[in-house]
């Protein structure tokens, strides 16, 4: 957490408004279970590990879902990307489960970017559509039942189990989060990827591989959906369907309230870290207080509309 | 000397307005009155946008009043201030592309009938108020989109001349527009300003500015300079407020020699009809200009060189070495080396919210990559020399480029270019919308990249740049070259009439 404050700069306002709010969630939680059970159960490492568990799959689909907002598109078939990558690994197991998997997810990446970049489909249509042949190839392989292969051993020791205490997940989140910075900052790749963000036919007039590039970032997209697929199958020791629908939309929410233009060209991977981390307390805090599921949903979104007002305050008209 | 404004129809007095640290106009008074024509002058940078802004109701100032008709204003939208007569045609085109003609030209205010918009009257106001400006020819059902840009420019001012103005601004709205419709826009303002409009304009185009206004305020620095009557100061004098030094000759001198052998060879190039059969030399170390009227295949043949356009047919040589670049990626490779500064630096040379830095390095960040990674020292001094090289004004390299003027955004497209160590310079109309500072540093720059033997070809709608800049002119008529003049024989009069495909040395029978 210290290097993630050392990189926060004055005028990252998303990024300590998103900091301030998770403050604020743990402490009305904390407040809540003082009054209830007279226990800062909130507080407890073991707590904040727990959550931290559960946001490392949100926040591995999140660092991809970053990389294709900020060329201005979206990846809306990360669900059954996900959940794809979970069942073939599950079903090849032994030793090749996780190659497969992520295999998966870069094959669908690999589809995505052909028909976004090349063949100038939308995003939001293209995805949509790879998302739903994903889903019917998925119900054809299983019969449309929970299919009978488990993890293998590996990918439950990567998604369940821990080393020191610290559960494995978040070593490979924060391994995912370590290349997607490098390629951010200091790639020619990352530098395109922004470039292009901002405006598309100038840095293909500066003689930017964009097609490529466009290529590149769903592949990216889809190998962290595969291997978030590939640990939450280890976490739950199987894979079932639909199991990667609840993370397409937080995702995007996570990287929006991260401070990312859902319209391209900025944002910074830490504010994605921060508002995994606050979409999962928030989640959390809110099913401690036993708010039925209605006001839950109703709190959440309205929380990510908040937020992004709060962020616009920061900004005068006619800029 | 009588004071050249009596009775004023907009007053600013003492007007202050920062953006951040940058002080854009600094105590400014500045009044201007109806049925005159008042050229505002200064580089770019000078405030003049600023001023034009606070006028038109964009931006508020942080001190100081402004007041229309003797009465306290202050606009909180460009709405507000068209309710009280101010219009403002701004440089950057604030046309919906995908709407029609009439759409855009009534948008604010659409005839209605039954709450509902009367497409009727909307098309009927729309040709009136094209053919109160002479552009008959502007259907007004179609898309904006598909009309050239000089086209979209007359639609803009018949917009502006829907809101019934009493005081029209016109910022450098007569830089896109060919030669027949700036004769055009010239009786357009002659003609309000008899219905007793005040006209504010601004131009980088010293001789619009002597053959239109009656009244000229120069600005610098955020500063009011003077404001003086038409002929009060000779153009040098005005030359010397705009810029506070001396200039010497506008252009580079051209270098006496035979013509260099060529670098870049075109045969037979063609392209869906825009472009017909087309053959150009351009020599190391030779300026070769693009003229003619706006639209006859100037931009085709430099996008088609660079690699945009498919379908392209025709041979290109490079150096003597036949190149077919399909990108321009493949265009800006090594072995083949042509850059291309396109058009309009906002939308196609620059990454408006990125870094000067990021800019500079955008087509060239190959050279400074080991594997797939950027070595930021290599990159930052390759940075730091081109910033110190072109002169670029700039705070620090960080800034986003958005923060620079406009003179010095198109320093930064052009150096991120040479950044590359192009052997073919492509140019589209580098220097539209550029203060008159830039544009000599500019033509200098030309000149010394062909004397380090680049070959150059460079496209502009400005007569004067293409006899004082270049060692040849090619002229282009409805996508074919129809003469190419040298040497002394680049004249006005012969570019004018080769541009309309007549022959000037043929008696006239008119």
């Amino acid at each position: 957490m210290t290097a993630l404050r050392l990189a926060l700069r004055a005028d990252d306002r998303p990024i300590l408004i998103a900091g301030a709010s998770i403050v604020l969630i743990l402490l009305a939680g904390t407040a809540y279970t003082m009054a209830t059970q007279g226990t800062a159960t909130l507080l407890s490492p073991n707590y904040l590990l727990q959550q931290l568990q559960v946001g490392a799959f949100l926040g591995i689909v999140s660092a991809g879902m970053m990389v294709v907002i900020l060329l201005g598109h979206i990846d809306l078939s990360v669900s059954w990307t996900l959940t794809a990558a979970a069942m073939m690994a599950t079903a090849v197991g032994g030793p090749w489960a996780i190659p497969v998997g992520v295999g998966v997810g870069l094959a669908a990446g690999l589809a995505n970017g052909l028909g976004v970049g090349y063949l100038r489909v939308p995003s939001m249509i293209f995805t949509l559509g790879m998302d739903a042949v994903l889903r019917g190839l998925m119900v054809a392989h299983t019969g449309g039942f929970a299919p009978q292969t488990a993890a293998t051993d590996l990918m439950r020791a990567l998604g369940a189990e821990r080393t020191a205490g610290v559960p494995n997940a978040l070593f490979v989140w924060a391994a995912v989060s370590v290349l997607i910075v490098l390629v951010l900052k200091r790639t020619v790749l990352g530098r395109a990827i922004y470039a292009i963000g901002n405006r598309e036919q100038a840095a293909y007039l500066s003689g930017m591989p964009t097609r490529r590039v466009i290529l590149a970032a769903f592949m990216i997209s889809g190998a962290c959906a595969g291997l978030a697929g590939v640990l939450l199958a280890g976490y739950s020791t199987k894979a079932y369907q639909g199991m990667g629908v609840p993370y397409v939309l937080p995702a995007i929410a996570a990287v929006v309230i991260g401070g990312a233009n859902i319209l391209g060209g900025s944002g910074r991977y830490a504010g994605t870290v921060v508002g995994v981390v606050l979409i999962v307390l928030l989640n959390s805090v809110l099913s401690i207080m036993q708010m039925p599921e209605a006001g839950r949903q109703i709190i959440y979104g309205a929380v990510i509309i908040a937020m992004l007002l709060a962020y616009r305050g920061g900004k005068l008209a006619h800029t | 000397m009588p004071d050249p404004i009596a009775d004023p129809f907009l007053t600013l007095s003492g007007v202050t307005k920062r953006y951040g640290g940058v002080r854009a106009l600094e105590g400014v008074d500045f009044a201007c009155s109806r049925g005159k024509i008042h050229a505002i002058l200064g580089e770019n940078g000078a405030g003049k946008s600023t001023l034009i802004k606070i006028m038109s109701g964009v931006v508020a100032p942080d001190e100081g009043v402004m007041r229309v008709e003797r009465r306290e204003v202050s606009f909180a939208s460009p709405a507000e201030a068209n309710g009280a007569g101010v219009v403002c045609i701004f440089q950057e085109l604030s046309l919906l592309p995908d709407l029609s003609v009439a759409d855009n030209i009534c948008v604010s205010t659409p005839p209605r009938r039954f709450g509902l918009i009367d497409k009727g009257a909307q098309r009927r106001r729309a040709e009136e108020l094209l053919a109160a400006i002479g552009c008959e020819d502007v259907n007004p059902r179609s898309r904006v989109r598909d009309l050239p840009l000089s086209r979209r420019q007359m639609v803009e001012i018949a917009k502006a001349l829907g809101k019934n103005p009493k005081l029209l601004i016109l910022d450098e709205a007569t830089s896109a527009l060919t030669s027949a419709d700036v004769e055009r826009v010239y009786d357009v303002l002659g003609r309000l300003r008899r219905q007793d409009v005040a006209i504010l304009y601004i131009s980088h185009r010293m001789h619009e500015i002597e053959a239109l206004a009656d009244v000229a305020s120069v600005f610098r620095n955020g500063r009011h300079i003077e404001t003086f009557a038409k002929g009060a100061r000779s153009n040098a004098a005005i030359v010397q407020m705009m810029i506070g030094r001396e200039i010497s000759s506008q252009y580079p001198p051209k270098p006496e020699r035979p013509r260099p052998a060529p670098m870049l060879e075109v045969r037979g190039l063609s392209w869906e009809g825009r472009l017909r059969d087309i053959s150009l030399d351009v020599g190391a170390g030779e300026i070769v200009g693009l003229g003619g009227l706006d639209g006859q295949g100037q931009k085709e043949l430099l996008l088609a060189l660079f690699g945009v356009l498919r379908g392209v047919k025709g041979e290109i040589r490079v150096g003597g070495k036949a190149v077919s670049p399909r990108s321009p990626a493949d265009a800006k490779a090594a072995d083949v080396g042509i850059a291309l500064v396109p058009e309009d630096r906002k939308t196609e040379g620059l990454m408006l919210p990125m870094t000067v830095a990021e800019n500079l390095a955008a087509a060239s960040l190959g050279r400074f990559a080991s594997g797939p990674f950027i070595d930021r020292k290599a990159e930052d001094i390759a940075v730091g020399e081109a910033i110190r090289e072109l002169q670029i004004k700039v705070g620090s390299p960080e800034d986003p480029v958005w923060t620079l003027s406009g003179g010095n955004q198109q320093k930064v497209v052009i150096a991120k270019w040479l950044m590359t160590k192009p052997r073919v310079i492509l140019l589209n109309d580098p220097t539209r919308g550029i203060d008159v500072g830039t544009k000599q540093e500019i033509y200098r720059l030309l000149r010394r990249m062909a004397d380090e033997g680049a070959a150059i070809l460079f496209y502009s709608t400005d007569y004067d740049e293409l006899i004082g800049c270049c060692d040849r002119v090619a002229i282009l008529y409805d996508g074919a070259v129809v003469r190419e003049l040298e040497g002394a024989a680049i004249t006005e009069t012969a570019i004018v009439a080769s541009s309309l495909n007549i022959d000037a040395e043929a008696p006239a029978h008119v």
